[in-house]
């Protein structure tokens, strides 16, 4: 079966952003005999929307939220049969995020992160202002993804160094780092051998996914 | 084929002929008029915009008659400080830079500010401050105003005594976040009122306020109802608010001025807000993407700016700084990009100012 309803209801529910909805949906492509992966990946597709949505000013963060508490919710209702597929249970990956040394500015890296979290991933998010060190430890503590922003041409250089530091303790090729905020270009991510650049939120998720 | 010398949105110099020029500044236009819900630029428009970006002359200016007012905000210290790549670096007093700027360089307002360029920190040393502004105010003759970013960040954990709702957000305590970015707004809002009339009565102009609502919703509403009371106290104040992005972020997402809520909104409905609340000036933020071209970008933030302008009573001024109105994001924004940008805000979006 193809369950192209299911799966647009699945969608527009998400968009809709409201938990009774998103779970009613859930519960009727269940019932409808919807494998647990295919809900959770319209689920997901709808998500995206929501960032795009959210980007463009047409939906707001306690929206995002209320989208991602539904998704959290189907996860609880699919649990056991997710738990039978161990790699659709599975987070994607561990994310250290934080603004760099010296930088207070962490709206973006605030949102990047609800946005990591809402498509699955287990986020460590350290703030702001974050000392160097804090992400490599993260890093050997076990997180795969490294997430760093900044939101000042005079603190995105601690991207660099921290980059750095991973080459020179062994672990660069352990994680997959993504760098992003305001000054910060694809051109200065390949410049300092950075794996991602985020020109936003939604496209930082989407780019994470496609490594995960 | 003609190539033409232009750039990408991260300053990055390229080549394009023409035709890949009009085609990007098309796709920038729908892309503009889809994100503000606005009309699209007209056929001339876009063909004046692309003559623009042709010219073969590595900066450009307006027509004669099309001359428009040169505001400023950031103050003195972009002359004063030295980040290793960008600003002047030169060891001035803040007084002697407004003087410099305003009879060497011809803005027509300039503002006093602290480094720190924020409500919050400027109140322990508001008193400092005041004497300044009355010393700026006599030594200036163009209207001089005191300058400063709502900045709301800073009322929130850890350096504000109001939990950050986006971490409240990420664990789900949704109405709790709402709260707290309502309650970081009200202390908000009495700081801009303390701070503001402080300096009107120490002899300023009036008052800039840059970056409006860069901590979303709820700061945008702070700044409102601050510019309000500030009208109601000082009638002849000259106020302009400036913005941080094209549209207001939705922190809180139902927070409301004037019964209406104000996440989500763009240029063309801020403007009305900001006019209600007593403004006298717009400044309109259109935000840059590093990973198109000029003329994308440039004709995108014309299509968001000219129907701001259309919609407004009170005077528009695009903000043309380092990746915004089409500006690459770039330390040092290229003269020929800015030149360019600059141009067509004036001639093709109509603004009153830059």
């Amino acid at each position: 079966m193809s369950y192209e309803a299911e799966r647009k209801e699945l969608s527009d529910a998400m968009v809709g952003c409201k938990v009774p909805a998103i779970q009613a949906a859930v519960n009727k492509a269940h019932d409808n005999g919807m494998p647990a992966t295919e809900i959770i990946n319209a689920m997901s597709a709808g998500m995206t929307e929501v960032g795009t949505l959210f980007e463009r000013g047409r939906l707001f963060l306690p929206h995002v939220l209320s989208a991602a508490a539904g998704m959290k919710s189907a996860m609880d209702i699919l649990g056991p049969e997710l738990a039978a597929n161990s790699e659709a249970a599975s987070s994607r990956g561990t994310v250290v995020m934080g603004t760099v040394e010296g930088d207070v500015h962490d709206i973006g890296k605030s949102i990047c992160s609800t946005m990591l979290q809402c498509a699955g991933f287990d986020v460590h998010d350290l703030g702001r202002d974050v000392p160097s060190q804090n992400f490599i430890d993260e890093v050997k503590g076990g997180c795969n993804y490294c997430g760093m922003s900044a939101l000042m041409t005079t603190t995105m250089v601690v991207m660099k160094d921290i980059i750095e530091t991973m080459k020179a303790e062994g672990i660069r090729d352990k994680v997959v780092v993504m760098v992003g905020g305001a000054p910060v270009t694809q051109a200065y991510c390949d410049k300092i051998g950075a794996d991602i650049y985020g020109e936003s939120a939604s496209e930082t998720t989407e780019k994470a996914k496609a490594r995960a | 084929m003609t190539e033409y010398i232009t750039r990408m949105g991260d300053g990055r110099t390229v080549t394009m002929t023409r035709e890949q020029i009009y085609e990007d500044a098309m796709a920038g236009m729908a892309d503009g008029a889809d994100a503000a819900q606005v009309p699209s630029l007209s056929d001339e428009d876009i063909e004046q915009i692309v003559d623009i970006i042709c010219n073969k002359n590595r900066i450009v200016a307006v027509e004669r008659g099309h001359e428009v007012i040169l505001t400023e905000d950031g103050g003195p210290h972009k002359f004063m400080l030295d980040s290793g790549s960008c600003c002047n670096g030169v060891e001035m007093g803040r007084i002697d830079v407004m003087e410099t700027i305003e009879r060497g360089i011809g803005f027509d307002t300039f503002e006093l500010t602290t480094t720190d360029y924020s409500i919050k920190p400027v109140k322990p040393i508001v008193g400092p401050e005041m004497t300044a502004m009355q010393q700026a105010a006599m030594r200036l003759t163009v209207p001089c105003l005191y300058g400063a970013m709502p900045n709301m960040g800073l009322y929130y954990s850890p350096d504000g005594a109001h939990l950050n709702p986006a971490d409240l957000m990420r664990e789900f305590r949704i109405e709790e976040a709402q709260q707290n970015a309502e309650a970081a707004a009200e202390q908000l809002t009495r700081d801009i009122v303390y701070v503001s009339e402080s300096m009107m009565s120490a002899g300023a102009d009036g008052f800039n306020f840059d970056n409006t609502a860069s901590a979303g919703d709820a700061e945008f509403v702070a700044t409102l109802r601050g510019v309000e009371q500030l009208r109601k106290d000082y009638p002849g104040a000259y106020i302009t608010m400036g913005m941080a992005a094209e549209n207001v972020l939705g922190i809180h997402g139902e927070i409301e001025y004037d019964g209406q809520i104000v996440a989500g909104l763009y240029p063309n409905d801020q403007v009305k807000l900001c006019e209600k609340a007593g403004a006298n000036i717009f400044g309109a933020v259109v935000n840059t993407n590093t990973s198109r071209s000029f003329a994308w970008n440039v004709a995108r933030a014309a299509t968001i700016v000219k129907d701001c302008v259309k919609n407004s009573n009170i005077p528009v001024h695009a903000n043309m700084g380092m990746g915004v109105c089409g500006v690459p994001m770039l330390e040092t924004p290229p003269i020929d990009c800015v030149t360019r940008a600059s141009k067509i805000m004036a001639e093709v979006a109509c603004v009153d100012g830059i």
